[in-house]
């Protein structure tokens, strides 16, 4: 009987932690590896995927969807809805963009974003603007490895 | 001390409730409320808001995007963020839709969405088609009014 108690307590005890982490995770914040060079050299600044930047990003942007140009955002791509990309705005709303042959108006409810590297990003530059409702969050400062922390402007 | 222990106990099982209900309403499903008649008469087919219908949202759909067309959907709106309408799929990425003026087929990751009721609804024929990442969820029945409980069909 004591081991049956015993059992059912911490039961409930790591189902209401795994409800209360998913439930920061989701609105709060979280941890996510970076991966690609696209956001050279701030984030991964070396090629070698050992030393991946895990960064954090906090979910409460998307309260009021208040961003400013030079965040760096994470976003679902507008293309492969399940990936997953980390670009910078460059472009708010109502903002011209010189693209590569011509200017373009950044439309009201969408954002341009590109890559710190621009030699090997895939961003707006190719799928063009991005509706802000794709954005999943900002990140805020990298977490990992221990000598690469520092906050994002 | 009886008191304190009473009051801790009830605001430790509200807030794990209040938590639990959260990840459910997120990750599962949610009722909402349909404004408006773009939908009608499907959705809404009284003019009048006391009889608004509340929907069931699912949202198991979101783990891997597998919608048909048919679908109806809740989604964020391409141009005002903050707002949610819930309209149907009709096109599905690669499909061709015959717009006013001409033949659009509709881009990789993206879907064509349209209201029921195509005289009043601000839908894929004014913003275009619609990045599927912006589909916050499927609606699977009417749940209020009771009269009108149903399941909505692909």
């Amino acid at each position: 009987m004591g081991i049956q108690n015993l059992l059912w307590q911490v039961t409930k005890k790591a189902f209401t932690g795994g409800i209360i982490g998913v439930t920061i995770s989701d609105r709060c914040c979280s941890v996510v590896p970076v991966r690609g060079d696209s956001m050279s050299p701030t984030l991964n600044p070396q090629r070698n995927s050992y030393l991946d930047d895990y960064v954090l990003v906090e979910k409460f942007c998307l309260q009021d969807y208040k961003f400013v140009r030079g965040d760096v955002v994470v976003f679902s791509s507008p293309t492969h809805f399940k990936d997953k990309y980390i670009k910078r705005i460059v472009g708010l709303p109502g903002e011209w963009i010189s693209s590569s042959r011509d200017v373009i108006r950044v439309p009201e409810g969408h954002c341009w974003v590109e890559g710190d590297n621009k030699a090997s990003s895939l961003d707006s530059r190719t799928f063009g603007p991005i509706p802000l409702g794709l954005i999943r969050g900002r990140v805020t400062s990298v977490v990992w490895p221990p000598q690469r922390v520092s906050k994002i402007s | 001390m009886g008191i304190q222990t009473l009051i801790w106990q009830v605001t430790k099982k509200a807030f794990t409730g209040g938590i639990i209900g959260l990840t459910i309403s997120d990750r599962f499903c949610s009722v909402v409320p349909v404004r408006g008649d773009s939908m009608s008469p499907t959705f809404n087919p009284q003019r009048d808001s006391y009889l608004d219908d509340y929907v069931l949202v699912d949202k198991f759909c979101l783990k891997d995007y597998k919608f048909a067309r048919g679908d109806v959907v809740v989604f964020s709106s391409p141009s005002h963020y903050k707002e949610r309408y819930i309209k149907r799929i009709v096109g599905m990425p690669g499909e061709w839709i015959s717009s006013t003026e001409d033949v659009i087929r509709v881009p990789e990751g993206h879907c064509w969405v349209e209201g029921d009721n195509k005289a009043s609804s601000l839908d894929s024929r004014t913003f275009g088609p619609i990045p599927l990442g912006l589909i916050g969820g499927r609606v699977t029945r009417v749940v209020w009014p009771p009269q009108r409980l149903s399941k909505i069909g692909g």
